[in-house]
């Protein structure tokens, strides 16, 4: 076995999912990567088990939380040091996948985030969707006390302490928000690094305009909720 | 009065169906103990009207059969909160569930796939 594992969770994306998967193996041969196909009706799991993938098929859709869970409940018990999610659109690169290993293997942080907006690189959206961010990122700052530039990346990896809270705790929907206050609670560090971001090679972000209000919402009341839940005592004896 | 006599009757036939949905095991107890609750007590305040009018004049209610409808009314929504916090209970087990039946799942296939192949290679092996 090896030392990481590549978490990405699909629902119908039999066209990408391969390429996906191939070229992780090929530009990091260092991990193991499995798929969750999340109730999808096409050919994903096929796909991406021909690709070199280890395959979990959910029977019903549970949405991305639930799948995303799903591959850290594996992590936990298979015993892997690292994991880290990864879209199947194609949007993230994974030749970054060995400089957010090794920036995890210096111990500085329990999660890295793959950011968007730490230096410049090529990415760019609307103008609504960056008032939308600065706004998390004001909420987030405000949350957990230091800034988070990119707060919406789905390009994460984290160690195996948080691989242990995400097996336990994972939000429902729209995780990558709320999963920073939850670290936070839980006393574990958070930093950013640079990573290069696509646009999507197929299907659509799950954030269109029509749900962009309610995406808002659902996410500033979850901020709020988890710093209402208060911070987790610090648990000793574990590492 | 004969607004007094549908008033029982519904009450009564309402409780009637409680405790058969009760009975034939279409409702669990637990849940049906809100139901069974709301049954009775509009059972009680239909028979007698007495009741329900000095109630509602304690209340300070001066039309006491809207407090029917208030006491209906904040039963209903506690019996609906009560709904929700169950629905969401049961979408975190039904969440955890899926999660380890799709593991399983993966694993035994992983199994299959071993046990395949050491029986196609073991022929090979003693001869």
């Amino acid at each position: 076995m090896k030392e990481a594992l590549v978490i990405i969770p699909a629902l119908n994306e039999e066209r990408s999912v391969g390429n996906v998967v191939r070229s992780i193996l090929s530009s990091c041969p260092m991990v193991d990567v499995i798929v969750i196909s999340d109730g999808s009706t096409d050919q994903t799991a096929i796909v991406a088990r021909e690709a070199g993938a280890k395959v979990v098929e959910l029977p019903v859709n549970l949405g991305i939380g639930g799948a995303m869970q799903t591959g850290y409940l594996y992590a936990w018990r298979a015993g892997y040091h690292y994991a880290i999610q990864i879209d199947a659109d194609g949007q993230h690169d994974p030749a970054d996948l060995p400089k957010l290993l090794d920036e995890m293997g210096r111990g500085d942080a329990d999660m890295i985030v793959g950011s968007r907006y730490v230096e410049r690189t090529a990415y760019r959206s609307s103008a609504s969707r960056r008032v939308g961010m600065v706004m998390l990122a004001t909420l987030i700052r405000m949350a957990v006390g230091y800034p988070i530039k990119d707060t919406t990346s789905g390009y994460r990896i984290v160690n195996h302490k948080t691989i242990e809270l995400f097996s336990r705790f994972y939000p429902h929907d729209y995780p990558e928000v709320e999963v920073l206050v939850l670290l936070h609670r839980h006393r574990l560090r958070i930093r950013e690094v640079a990573v290069e971001m696509k646009e999507r090679q197929a299907g659509r972000s799950s954030i269109t305009m029509m749900r962009s209000a309610y995406y808002m919402f659902k996410v500033s009341l979850a901020i709020l909720l988890e710093v209402m839940r208060g911070k987790e005592a610090r648990r000793e004896g574990k590492s | 009065m004969i607004i007094d006599l549908v008033g029982f009757l519904v009450s009564l036939i309402f409780l009637i169906v409680v405790i058969d949905l009760m009975r034939r095991r279409l409702l669990l107890e637990q849940y049906a103990l809100f139901w069974l609750g709301m049954g009775i007590v509009l059972t009680i305040l239909s028979v007698s009207p007495g009741l329900l009018n000095r109630v509602a004049k304690v209340l300070g209610i001066y039309y006491a059969p809207s407090l029917l409808f208030l006491v209906g009314f904040l039963f209903m929504l506690g019996t609906m909160l009560h709904l929700t916090v169950v629905l969401s209970r049961l979408t975190n087990r039904t969440v955890r569930l899926t999660q380890e039946l799709g593991m399983l799942k993966s694993q035994l296939e992983m199994a299959d796939h071993r046990t395949a192949l050491t029986e196609r290679s073991e022929p090979l092996s003693n001869g």
